[in-house]
């Protein structure tokens, strides 16, 4: 038995390297920038053309602005993570429609807001779309003055803004 | 030739579990950007090993689940993904010891965060991939190497 558990395992390791050296060969620019340490704002230009091709028409603001709203307290806050997420931190006064109630919960939560009542969504980080695919299914609701704002909770605690684990 | 219903419910489960990793690789491949977001937010590579995980991992699983589903060097396969699976079970119980809430780039037909439901699923291919590594390895004592024909006489 062990004769035949060592060929599976040279096999194993001829099938591992063919493919991480064909994986390397045909993602190559994706390799270099990585080891070159050009990852992150290559990761961001690639995630900001997919968004604006995917989230076509749903308006953004970035942590300043959110900030602005949030100060003069004009704007509602939608928190689009999951319950046990928000549960433990979140914007004071924010609603949460976490992701699996993206299609029931929204028109049930922002039931009693008004068609031009400014709303600002988040999620958790910068690499999250809950707060666009949220801020799509308002707009399309018929809500006129929806933003997502797209830095996540994450760096809004970072920047040691308000929160809190009020409901 | 008679193939036994056991020897075709073994291939039934090779061809499927072939079937999910070809599907999740090429999921991958097609979107490298997102899947190397997705290792990067683990945290445990440095950046700069990130892309070649985001480059070779996705091609693995591929080749391995093509080749399982296609009969060839099947055992190796198995073996393949089950390592693969136990170091991926490896790396969210790691990411879960952290307290990291991040999305696990695993999920097949639905987003999936880090978490107990992640961990049970890979629990399930694990246990899916070596127990069919070890079926294969005691019919093949019997049968000899390669042989799709019962192991009964």
């Amino acid at each position: 038995m062990s004769r035949g558990w060592r060929q599976d395992l040279a096999w194993a390791g001829f099938i591992l390297g063919a493919a991480v050296l064909f994986g390397l060969a045909q993602q190559w620019p994706l390799v270099r920038a990585s080891w070159r340490g050009e990852l992150a704002p290559r990761l961001a230009q690639v995630r900001d053309q997919r968004r604006a091709e995917q989230f076509q028409g749903v308006k953004t603001v970035n942590l300043a602005q959110a900030y602005a709203l949030f100060e003069q307290g004009q704007a509602r806050f939608i928190d689009a993570r999951p319950a046990d997420e928000f549960n433990e931190l979140h914007v004071p006064k924010s609603l949460n429609i976490p992701p699996d109630r993206v299609s029931a919960g929204v028109a049930e939560k922002v039931a009693g807001l008004a068609k031009d009542q400014e709303i600002v969504v988040y999620c958790g980080q910068v690499s999250c779309d809950l707060a666009l695919k949220v801020a799509e299914k308002l707009q399309a609701l018929g809500f006129t003055r929806v933003t997502a704002y797209l830095g996540g909770f994450r760096a809004w605690d970072e920047a040691g803004y308000p929160a809190d684990t009020g409901k | 030739m008679r193939i036994s219903s056991s020897v075709l419910g073994l291939r039934v489960l090779e061809v499927v579990l072939g079937g999910l990793f070809f599907y999740a690789g090429l999921q991958k491949v097609l979107n490298p950007y997102e899947f190397a977001e997705a290792v990067l937010a683990y945290r445990l590579l440095p950046e700069s090993l990130v892309g070649v995980a985001a480059a070779g991992l996705p091609w693995l699983e591929i080749a391995a689940g093509l080749c399982l589903g296609a009969g060839l060097k099947r055992r190796s396969c198995l073996l393949l993904l089950a390592g693969l699976v136990a170091g991926f079970l490896i790396v969210i119980l790691i990411t879960m010891a952290r307290g990291l809430t991040i999305d696990c780039g695993c999920g097949l037909f639905f987003e999936r965060q880090v978490g107990m439901g992640a961990v049970l699923e890979d629990a399930v291919l694990l246990i899916w991939a070596a127990g069919l590594y070890w079926w294969e390895l005691l019919r093949s004592e019997k049968c000899g190497p390669g042989s799709i024909a019962p192991a009964g006489p």
